[in-house]
C-alpha cells in the first residue's frame, strides 16, 4: 500500500464511521460475536477485494501512475457445471473474463488482443469515458481484427459496479460467453464498510444438450442459466459471516431476460446500479432484485440467521438444467398403458414425467453424453433438484475457516420433519381430511 | 431297275420298323439332348426330368420333399424344372421338329398300279396291266429336305434350352419376390405397432388431459393409414406367391409352402466380370439358335433353288400281261423346269435369311448392352444395399439410440422417439427394396453368362420403391 492509499484509508476509515450514524445503521459485527478487522482489506478506507465465485480478478501493473492490464479475447473450453463443456469464446481463457477492480480515479490503460476468429472491440459498459474509448465497433473505433492487439486508456472517474463486453457482433460474442464485471472502488467509500464483497454476472445460454457450442441465434429457449457462468450444481456457494455486512453486484448481460435474483434467510437493500450509488433515503429493504438486461445492480445485507440459504433467480425456468421445453405434459398419464406399448419396439424407453419431473435428475437415465439435463446437485437432506441460477448462501459463525462444501449443522429439533402422530390428534389434525 | 420294286418294299418294311421305334422314344432322346446341352456347360443344376407320357399326371418324387422344407432360392428352380408344366410342353414341341426331321427323311412311296381290263372280244384274254410309279424328284430331295428340317430340330432344342434357363430364372426372381414382400409385409407391420404406440400414448396424454383432440386424432388418422400399409403389404405377399406358384406349378396342398429365411446380405465374392460379354455371347442360345434358323434358311433357299432347277422327275415299270406273255416296260416323266423353277421360293427364303442375319446382329448388340447394363445394375445395387447394411442402417438406429437419450433428457416427446423407430422400419424397408433388386440383378446376370438375356426383369435404377408408412411425416409435428 503507498502512502497515497494509507491516506485514503485513514479518510475512508473516517468516513465510515459517519456515514455509519448518519444511515442509523447498526455497526456491522453488532449482533455477532467479535471478530478481526477484514483480512482482505487492500482498497482506500479498508475496502475489501472482490471475490468473484467461480472466477478470477484481472491483474494489473502499476507503471507510471497508470494501471495496466492485458485482455486477451479468445475461444476457451469452458465447464458449465460438472458433465457440461462448452465451445465458448471469454477473455483470458475464461468466462466471465477477470473481474477488473480499480479505484475511482484510476488511470488505466488495458491492451486488448483479439484472438477470435473474428473482430471484436470492447465496451466499457457503464463507464463514463472519453468517447472514443467507447468500444462501439465503427462508431468509436475500428474493429479490432483477428491478431491484433488495441490499446484503451482513460481514467476511472466515477466509483461503481459496471460490465464490459464487445460492441461487435454482441448477439454471438456474447452468447459465446464474452463478458466480465468491472468494480471501481470509491476513492472515500460511504457508509458502513463490507466485510464480504461478491461479484456476480448472471447469463443465459442455449445448449442443445449433447452439444458443445452455445447458440447465438436462440432468443427465446434459453436452458443454460448461470452465474459467473457455472450452472448449479457448478456454482460456487458464497461463504458469509453471521452479523457480517456482505455486499453482492450481480451484472446481466444476458441476452433477452431479466433475473430477480430472491435471498432466503435473510433482507437487504439495494445500494447501488451501474448509474451509480442509491440514496440512503431511498432504500428499503427486499428480499427479490431484479437485475436487467445490460444493468447493475448492488445490494448489502446483514445476514443474522446461520444456515445454507438458497439464494437463485426466481424464474422457475431459470433454476433448470437444460430443460426441454418441446413437449407434451406428461403429469397425469397413466406409464404402464403407453410403456406396454413402446417397449415393444424399443426396450430401453421408459415414460417419465407422468409424476412430476422433481425426481428426474436422480433417475439416473442414460442422456446424451455432454449434457445435464435437470441434473441437480447433492444436499444434506437429498438431491437438491435445482440446476441454473441457483447458489447457496453459506452462513457461518467461522467463515473463514469454515469448509465451503460443508452443510450447516442443525440445532436439534429445527429441521422439518415428518408430523407425530400423538401430535397431529391432539392438534386436530387429520391427514384424510376432504375438500371440495 | 429290274429289282427296284423288291428292294423298295424291303426299305419301307425296314423304315416302318424304324419309325415306329422313334415314336415312342423321342421324348426322353430330346430331353436327354438337351440336358446334354447343358451338362457340356457344367450346369447339371439345370436337368430337366420330363416323365414317360403315360406318368404324364404324376409329380416328380423330389418335389414333395422340396416342399416340406422351407423354401430356399435353388429348391424353387429345382420345383420349377421338375413341375412347370409349360416347360414340359416345351419338351413336347421338339417332338414336333423332330417328327418333321423323320418325316423329312423318309423315302417316297411307289404307287403300284392293277389294271384288268376285258375286251367285248370274248376271244380275247382277260388282259392285266400292272404299273410303278416312283417320284424320283423327291427321292432326290430327301437329303435337302431332311437338312433343312435337322437345323430346325436344332433350332428347337436351343430354344427349349432357353425355355429351361428362362424358367429357372423365373422361379429364382420370383422366390426374390417372395422374400422381399414377407419381409416387407414384417416392416409395414412394425411401422404400425409404432403408430399404434404413438396412439396409445395419444389416447393416454389426452385422457389425462395433456393433448387436445386435434392430436389424438392426427395419431389415430396415422394408425389406420398404416393400416392399409399393412393390408396392401399382405396383398403384395400374396400376389408374390401366387406367382411362384405359377412358375413352380402348383396348386392346391402344394401351395402350403413357407419361407423362412430373409433376402441374404449382398454376396462379397467378386464378380465374373472378365471378358463378360464375350462370354455371354459365346453362351447365348438366343444368338445359337438365330444361327440355327439361318441355318434353316440357308438350307431352305438351297432346297427352294435344287427343287426349282431339277427338272421333275418320276420313274415307273410297266408290266402288260395280254393272255400270253407279258409284256415289259419303264418309262421316266420329266417335268421341264420352264416356268417355276420355284423363283418366288428363293426370294422368301433369301430374304428370311437376311432378316435372320440381321436380327442376329441386333441381337449380339442388345446382348452385350444388357450384359453391361446387368453388371453395372449388380454393382450399382450391391454397393447401395452394402451402404444401407453398413452405413445407413446404423446411423438410422445411431439416431433413434440418440432420439432415445433425447427423450430421456426430457427434450423430445414420445412421439419424436416413435418417428425415429419409423425411420429405421422405412430404411429397412428400402434396404430390402434394394436387396429385392441386388439379386434380381444378380440372377439376370447369371442367366446371360448362362445364355438368356430377354425378358430380364431388372426394372427401373435406383428406384428403391417404398414410400413412407402412411401418415408418417407430420404426425410426430402435430403432437409437439
Ligand atoms: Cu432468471
Amino acid at each position: 500500500m503507498d502512502r497515497r492509499k494509507f491516506v485514503q484509508f485513514g479518510v475512508a476509515a473516517g468516513g465510515a464511521l459517519l456515514a455509519n450514524s448518519a444511515l442509523g445503521q447498526q455497526k456491522p459485527g453488532a449482533q455477532g460475536p467479535a471478530r478481526p478487522a477484514p483480512k482482505r482489506a487492500v482498497f482506500p478506507g479498508g475496502q475489501v477485494a472482490v471475490t468473484t465465485p467461480n472466477g478470477v480478478t484481472l491483474p494489473l501493473k502499476e507503471k507510471d501512475g497508470v494501471k495496466i492490464g492485458h485482455l486477451v479475447a479468445m475461444p476457451i473450453k469452458h465447464t458449465f457445471a460438472p458433465g457440461l463443456e462448452g465451445d465458448c469464446w471469454g477473455y483470458n481463457g475464461r468466462t466471465p473474463g477477470p473481474t477488473i477492480e480499480v479505484v475511482e480515479g484510476d488511470r488505466v490503460r488495458f491492451y486488448v488482443t483479439n484472438k477470435l476468429p473474428e473482430p471484436t472491440t470492447v465496451h466499457w459498459h457503464g463507464v463514463i469515458l472519453p468517447n472514443g474509448m467507447d468500444g462501439v465497433a465503427g462508431l468509436n473505433q475500428r474493429v479490432i481484427k483477428t491478431g491484433e492487439t488495441f490499446v484503451y486508456e482513460f481514467t476511472f472517474n466515477h466509483p461503481g459496479t459496471f460490465m464490459y463486453h464487445p460492441h461487435f457482433d454482441e448477439m454471438t460474442q456474447m452468447a459465446l460467453g464474452m463478458m466480465g464485471m468491472i468494480v471501481v472502488h470509491p476513492k472515500r467509500p460511504k457508509g458502513p464498510p463490507v466485510d464480504r464483497d461478491f461479484v456476480l454476472m448472471t447469463h443465459e445460454w442455449r445448449i442443445e444438450p449433447g452439444a458443445r457450442r452455445p447458440d447465438p441465434n436462440e432468443m427465446t429457449d434459453f436452458n443454460v442459466l448461470t452465474f459467473n457462468s457455472k450452472a448449479f450444481p457448478g456454482t460456487d456457494p458464497l461463504v458469509v459471516g453471521r452479523g457480517e455486512r456482505v455486499r453482492i453486484r450481480f451484472g446481466n448481460l444476458s441476452a433477452m431476460d431479466h433475473h430477480p435474483i430472491h435471498f432466503h434467510g435473510l433482507t437487504f437493500e439495494l445500494t447501488g446500479t451501474d448509474g451509480g450509488e442509491i440514496p440512503a433515503a431511498q432504500r428499503h429493504p427486499e428480499t427479490t432484485v431484479l437485475v436487467p438486461v445490460g444493468s447493475t445492480r448492488v445490494i448489502e445485507f446483514v445476514p443474522n440467521e446461520p444456515g445454507d440459504w438458497a439464494m437463485h433467480c426466481h424464474m422457475t425456468h431459470h433454476v433448470m438444467n437444460q430443460m426441454g421445453h418441446g413437449m407434451p405434459v406428461m403429469v397425469g398419464a397413466n406409464a404402464q398403458k403407453i410403456d406396454a406399448k413402446v417397449q415393444g419396439l424399443l426396450p430401453g424407453y421408459m415414460t417419465m414425467g407422468h409424476a412430476g419431473m422433481g425426481d428426474m435428475a436422480e433417475m439416473g437415465m442414460p442422456v446424451p453424453k455432454n449434457s445435464i439435463p435437470m441434473v441437480g446437485g447433492p444436499g444434506p437432506f437429498g438431491s437438491i433438484d435445482m440446476g441454473g441460477m441457483f447458489t447457496i448462501l453459506k452462513v457461518r459463525d467461522n467463515p473463514d475457516t469454515a469448509d465451503p462444501k460443508g452443510w450447516y449443522q442443525h440445532p436439534k429439533g429445527t429441521v422439518a420433519d415428518r408430523a407425530d402422530e400423538a401430535l397431529m390428534k391432539a392438534d386436530g389434525i387429520d391427514p384424510d381430511a376432504k375438500f371440495g | 431297275m429290274k429289282t427296284t420294286p423288291f428292294f423298295s418294299f424291303s426299305a419301307l418294311a425296314l423304315l416302318f420298323g424304324l419309325s415306329a421305334g422313334c415314336a415312342s422314344s423321342t421324348l426322353a432322346t430330346d430331353v436327354r439332348e438337351v440336358d446334354d446341352v447343358f451338362k457340356a456347360r457344367n450346369r447339371r443344376d439345370l436337368a430337366v426330368s420330363v416323365p414317360d407320357e403315360e406318368d404324364w399326371e404324376k409329380t416328380a418324387a423330389e418335389v414333395p420333399k422340396l416342399l416340406a422344407k422351407p423354401l430356399d432360392a435353388d429348391a424353387a428352380v429345382r420345383i420349377a424344372l421338375a413341375h412347370n408344366r409349360d416347360l414340359r410342353a416345351a419338351f413336347y414341341e421338339i417332338g414336333i421338329a423332330r417328327g418333321q426331321f423323320v418325316q423329312a427323311g423318309l423315302l417316297p412311296n411307289p404307287e403300284i398300279e392293277f389294271e384288268l381290263r376285258r375286251s367285248t372280244d370274248p376271244a380275247q384274254p382277260l388282259q392285266a396291266d400292272i404299273g410303278l410309279e416312283y417320284d424320283i424328284s423327291a427321292l432326290l430331295l430327301i437329303p435337302l429336305r431332311k437338312g433343312v428340317a435337322e437345323a430346325e430340330l436344332s433350332a428347337e432344342r436351343l430354344r427349349v434350352a432357353g425355355e429351361v434357363l428362362d424358367t429357372a430364372y423365373r422361379a429364382r426372381t420370383a422366390f426374390y419376390t417372395v422374400q422381399a414382400r414377407r419381409q416387407e409385409l414384417d416392416l409395414r407391420a412394425r411401422a404400425l405397432t409404432a403408430f399404434q404406440a404413438g396412439y396409445a400414448a395419444a389416447e393416454e396424454l389426452n385422457r389425462a388431459g395433456n393433448i387436445p383432440d386435434v392430436d389424438l386424432a392426427t395419431q389415430r388418422a396415422a394408425v389406420e393409414s398404416a393400416r392399409i400399409d399393412v393390408a396392401e403389404a399382405e396383398n403384395l405377399l400374396l400376389d408374390a406367391r401366387e406367382s411362384l406358384n405359377a412358375t413352380l406349378g402348383l396348386s392346391g396342398e402344394q401351395t402350403r409352402w413357407t419361407v423362412e429365411a430373409p433376402l441374404a446380405d449382398p454376396s462379397t465374392e467378386a464378380l465374373p466380370t472378365e471378358q463378360l460379354e464375350k462370354r455371354a455371347v459365346e453362351a447365348s442360345f438366343e444368338l445359337a439358335e438365330l444361327e440355327a434358323r439361318m441355318q434353316v434358311s440357308s438350307r431352305r433357299v438351297g432346297l427352294a433353288r435344287t427343287e426349282g432347277n431339277l427338272p421333275h422327275l418320276s420313274g415307273g415299270f410297266h408290266g402288260e400281261h395280254d393272255g400270253f406273255s407279258w409284256e415289259l416296260g419303264g418309262h421316266v416323266t420329266v417335268g421341264l423346269p420352264v416356268f417355276n423353277r420355284n423363283q418366288g421360293r428363293v426370294i422368301s427364303a433369301r430374304s428370311e435369311l437376311g432378316a435372320q442375319r440381321e436380327r442376329y446382329a441386333a441381337t449380339a448388340t442388345a446382348l452385350r448392352a444388357t450384359v453391361r447394363s446387368a453388371l453395372n445394375r449388380v454393382e450399382s445395387t450391391g454397393r447401395r444395399a452394402q451402404h444401407y447394411r453398413q452405413v445407413v442402417l446404423p446411423a438410422r438406429e445411431k439416431a433413434l439410440a440418440e432420439t432415445l437419450l433425447q427423450y430421456n433428457a426430457m427434450q423430445v416427446s414420445v412421439f419424436q422417439v416413435l418417428d425415429s423407430q419409423r425411420q429405421v422400419t422405412q430404411t429397412g424397408m428400402a434396404y430390402v427394396e434394394t436387396l429385392l433388386a441386388y439379386w434380381n440383378a444378380r440372377a439376370a446376370l447369371d442367366q446371360i453368362i448362362a445364355g438368356r438375356h430377354r425378358g430380364l426383369g431388372l426394372g427401373p435404377a435406383g428406384a428403391s420403391g417404398t414410400s413412407m408408412p402412411s401418415g408418417g411425416g407430420g404426425s410426430a409435428e402435430a403432437v409437439h
